[in-house]
């Protein structure tokens, strides 16, 4: 018994050691209420979809000379209703960033149906999943095998309270220092976790015309429909004026045979 | 029942009629499972390490397939179709070449294979699991009708809760979903009520065909800061009525068992870091014993349901406090009360967890050191082994607990029916370092003397299920009553996880549990079995004179006094007389620490080595209490060691891992005194697996209870990999 409270208390002085060395963060926030993606959306019908459990309400970016922190919260606290081991279950969060100007990729990853403006363009994504990394980094390289240097999976992503977490390395972003975290643009895109998901779908879950016992309705039984529930918009200040700038960006149109007319435009947003 | 399905024909008719022209979508995809279990219990009964199913194998060994086929279909935008069909481990094990093994005589306890061809659990059968039609027809007032199978999970824990029978949508169901306004939706449902086990005696009675469960749930999504839900539950298991002796208008029926539940759900979100939810159920039931439903049982009946009209209520309330002034502090406050007489025959039976407590370890699995049920008794060996199940139980709020047919790494339920008490769960995130803790009191609602009741026999005409009772090291996983509880728990843990930034990254993790537990069980003296002084000692034969509490009711019916035996010269009492308000108290004091490490090795390979140890200082009566006459004895010391290495290796389409857990440890009885030490036997050591010669003695059913140290030393491993294609 003393060995292990011995080990927490070396736990507790290195994690405050490790809080002194931070050296920037960058905070965004996301009004609550608007997990709807560009309007309609709802929940899918099981139990384990807990009301706010994808609405975005912020993301922290921390930074010391060889991590970089992020931290997403939701409006909901989080469960593991399917024992995944991690504090959470039912979401998947994708935090995309453009840390080089006039670079990087125009579509977003398989089964999320978004592509990102041209003043926008990604380069690198961190993916914040519940499944095992290896899983995932599995899942990227089948079905994103493209983008697959430009995805992160941290080793270890923890859900606690109302915010999933996790870390990569500051090198891996392409950083040369900290501060560099500050200029960067940032965009999540909160979805649910799929374990069983179809071909094209990187372990995320569908968006349907009509809700079901696991998907999303509100959207459209075709992929022309972005399958997201909530992104930031606007100035990222967590302002209800928001609300709109997410409709619109998430705006699309279909073809009667459910492919793209239109499809939703993703544009960075930047802590100022 | 006419009703709905006219209503049912007329949705299939009306989506017919809306057949899109568009392009048909038809899929499959699929998954197999192979599984490899070893361990040195040397059991091979089954591909699952755990059953109570009569006629059901367990086992800790062998190798075998299984292959779960997923049909899609949609030939139009308004009808979906999914199929599932599947084979299942069950006793299908590699060595029956194929599926043909061997025919050594089958009944109803084959098990091993041991029936060949001739046995579907062992003869690589493939049966259709699953079949579902949505339509979505696009009314305004309804998104979905769902026919066919369903897990039932859209619904609530205490109520119509997640279901799990091996498959998960073994439930046919009609369902409709939709929305009266923008923020009221609901769903309705009828199931036909599964006959395996969803009724008194786990029954329906012989007319099934129209047993049913309706449901109803209205959820209403408020406003940002109050939502709340109602759901309700009417089961009736219907019978041929026996008084109809007249067929020539049809006959009538009569009701077997019913069962009414209401239950309200409110969620107050004031601010982001308060967060309060409340919950509250009454329920209603009724068994008929004129339609076979048990009017009452013995000491230790089985059932899933309380006989005769039992009501009850229960709630649940949820305060939750996040990120406390952004310190990374979170605390989460739960008060709950359990009614003992709440009755939900559709409640979740292992697939949720609806209070937040850790509850007991699933290390304890049956009342004996071994987890064997009624060990006392040979031929009665373990089930889940030494070890039990990893980890801590989930909390479920009936007392039809299904942990059937899962393996010593899956999550088990324990039953929480008559808990009451309040838990708090503080977690502090900093970084790398998450500290977490527990405190949780709980008091029985079922705290009462000969089961509530002075007229009551203590075995015999009893309402209340005991199932294996309350004796053992934990809580039996579906044992909510005993004739005389006070009981009270007490469960405080500590746990930590660090993630040190070595390499990719060494988690570090650690949890420290106290459970105290106390229950003095009799505590009024009138309840003693017999009258002062009846067995005067001094190798007299007791007189036999017995305590009457009631009428001619009297403990002494069932704790009867011990015979005068001698023993290599040594005359006494061969179990000690129950005389004394102790002899029956329990007094548990567990300490259970964990230790651990995890590492990813390579972007797949992931691995971890955890060491667990469980103290025990356990007082359970003495050789007068007996465990009831039906259990091993485990008052004394008890020390479990733990070791589980784990391994997760996905790659490509492959879900790889591997668990292996050596087990250890020792129980040294402490049975108290005044009785004589018997000798085992050629006989009883044969049949209680204990050395010829060792200490023991007989208990009142002739099932020996040794007094000498026993030593565990158990393996096992479950290795798999599932392949998605």
């Amino acid at each position: 018994m003393n060995r292990s409270v011995r080990l927490l208390l070396i736990g507790c002085i290195c994690a405050l050691a490790a809080g002194t060395v931070l050296a920037a963060d960058v905070t965004l926030k996301d009004p609550t209420g608007d997990d709807f993606g560009p309007g309609g959306y709802s929940y899918p019908t099981d139990a384990v979809y807990k009301r706010g459990s994808f609405d975005l309400t912020s993301l922290q970016v921390k930074s010391n000379d060889k991590k970089v922190d992020f931290m997403a919260s939701v409006n909901s606290n989080l469960e593991d209703p399917w024992s995944m081991g991690n504090g959470f279950a039912v979401q998947m969060i994708f935090i995309y960033i453009d840390t080089t100007p006039d670079a990087g990729f125009d579509k977003g990853l398989p089964g999320q149906n978004v592509m990102f403006a041209a003043d926008s363009a990604w380069d690198k994504v961190v993916i914040l999943s519940p499944q095992q990394p290896g899983r995932v980094k599995q899942e990227v390289e089948s079905k994103a095998a493209a983008m697959k240097d430009a995805c992160l999976i941290p080793n270890k992503t923890r859900g606690s309270g109302r915010t999933i977490s996790g870390s990569v390395d500051l090198a891996a972003l392409g950083a040369k220092s900290a501060d560099d975290i500050k200029g960067w643009g940032y965009q999540v895109v909160m979805q649910s976790n799929e374990g069983f998901p179809t071909e094209g779908d990187l372990l995320t879950r569908k968006v349907n015309e009509y809700e079901g016992q696991h998907r999303f309705g509100g959207g459209n039984d075709g992929e022309c429909d972005p399958h997201v529930i909530d992104v930031f918009a606007g100035a990222a200040k967590g302002d209800k004026s928001e609300i709109d700038e997410q409709k619109k960006m998430l705006a699309f149109e279909c073809n009667d045979d459910g492919t793209s007319k239109s499809m939703a435009t993703l544009t960075m947003v930047k802590a100022n | 029942m006419k009703r709905t399905i006219i209503i049912a024909i007329a949705f299939l008719l009306c989506a017919g009629t809306l057949l899109a022209q568009g392009e048909q979508k038809f899929g499959m995809s699929g998954v197999t499972y192979t599984k490899w279990l070893w361990g040195n219990q040397r059991f091979d009964g089954s591909l699952y390490n755990f059953t109570t199913v009569p006629g059901e194998g367990y086992g800790d060994n062998g190798q075998g397939t299984e292959i779960e086929l997923l049909f899609f279909g949609k030939p139009n935008k308004y009808i979906e179709v999914k199929g599932r069909i599947h084979s299942r481990f069950s006793q299908n094990e590699w060595t029956n070449f194929g599926g043909f093994g061997v025919n050594e005589g089958c009944g109803n306890g084959s098990t091993g294979g041991d029936c060949g061809e001739s046995d579907p659990r062992s003869n690589q059968y493939v049966k259709l699991r699953g079949v579902t039609v949505n339509v979505t027809p696009g009314y305004r007032f309804l998104d979905n009708a769902q026919f066919g199978s369903t897990d039932l999970g859209m619904f609530d824990a205490f109520t119509i809760g997640k279901i799990r029978y091996i498959d998960r949508d073994n439930a046919g169901a009609i369902l409709f979903q939709g929305r009266l306004t923008d923020s009221l939706k609901y769903d309705v449902i009828r199931i036909s009520t599964p006959r395996l086990w969803a009724g008194p005696n786990y029954s329906t009675g012989e007319y099934t065909a129209q047993d049913s469960v309706y449901g109803l749930q209205m959820k209403w999504s408020g406003n940002e800061f109050v939502d709340g839900s109602l759901i309700y539950e009417r089961a009736r298991d219907i019978e041929v009525d026996k008084n109809d002796s007249l067929p020539d208008d049809g006959t009538d029926v009569d009701g077997r068992f019913s069962n009414d539940v209401w239950g309200f759900r409110v969620g107050v979100h004031p601010m982001p870091m308060l967060d309060i939810r409340g919950a509250y159920y009454t329920s209603e039931a009724e068994s008929d014993s004129n339609y076979d439903a048990p009017g009452g049982f013995g000491i230790n009946g089985y059932s899933p349901v309380i006989a005769g009209k039992p009501e009850g209520d229960s709630y649940t309330l949820d305060v939750d406090l996040t990120d406390i002034m952004s310190s990374g502090l979170t605390a989460n406050f739960q008060f709950f009360n359990i009614d003992e007489q709440y009755t939900s025959i559709m409640a979740a039976r292992r697939e949720s967890d609806v209070l937040i407590t850790e509850g007991f370890d699933a290390t304890f699995a049956f009342p004996g050191p071994s987890n064997a049920s009624y060990g006392v008794f040979g031929g009665n060996e373990t089930r889940i082994g030494y070890g039990g199940w990893q980890g801590t139980y989930q909390q479920v709020a009936t007392l039809n607990v299904d942990n059937e047919f899962t393996d010593f790494d899956e999550p088990a339920a324990e039953t929480a029916i008559g808990w009451k008490g309040f838990t708090v769960t503080p977690k502090w995130t900093h970084g790398a370092l998450e500290v977490a803790g527990e405190y949780t009191t709980i008091d029985y609602n079922q705290n009462w003397q000969i089961w509530g009741d002075d007229s009551n026999q203590m075995n015999g005409g009893v309402l209340y299920p005991a199932t294996e009772l309350d004796a053992g090291i934990g809580h039996n996983f579906r044992s909510a009553f005993a004739p005389f509880m006070d009981r009270s728990t007490d469960i405080l843990v500590l746990k930590g996880r660090y993630t040190f930034e070595v390499g990719k990254g060494l988690e570090v993790y650690g949890k420290l549990k106290w459970i105290d537990e106390t229950d003095k069980r009799m505590n009024n003296a009138k309840y003693l079995p017999f009258k002062a002084g009846d067995c005067p000692g001094g190798g007299v034969a007791c007189t036999n004179d017995k305590n009457f509490y009631s009428g001619n009711n009297s403990t002494g019916d069932y704790y009867g006094n011990p015979p005068v035996i001698t023993v290599n010269g040594i005359t006494g009492y061969q179990w000690k007389p129950f005389d004394n308000l102790a002899d029956d108290d329990r007094d548990l004091s567990e300490t259970m620490i964990q230790l651990g490490a995890g590492y990813q090795f390579t972007d797949i390979l992931y691995a971890s080595l955890t060491y667990e140890n469980y103290d025990i200082d356990l007082k359970d009566g003495n050789t007068a209490f007996q465990a009831y006459n039906l259990h091993e004895m485990v008052s004394g010391q008890h020390n479990k060691d733990r070791y589980i290495v784990l391994v997760k290796f996905p790659i490509g389409g492959v879900e790889a891992g591997l668990n292996y857990e050596y087990v250890t440890g020792d129980f040294t009885p402490e049975f108290g005194d005044g009785f004589v030490v018997q000798y085992a036997d050629a006989g009883t050591a044969t049949s209680a697996g204990v050395k010829e010669g060792s200490r023991g003695f007989k208990n009142r059913y002739g099932g020996w209870n040794s007094l000498e140290t026993r030593d565990f030393e158990q393996s096992r491993l479950k290795a798999f990999f599932k392949v998605r294609f």
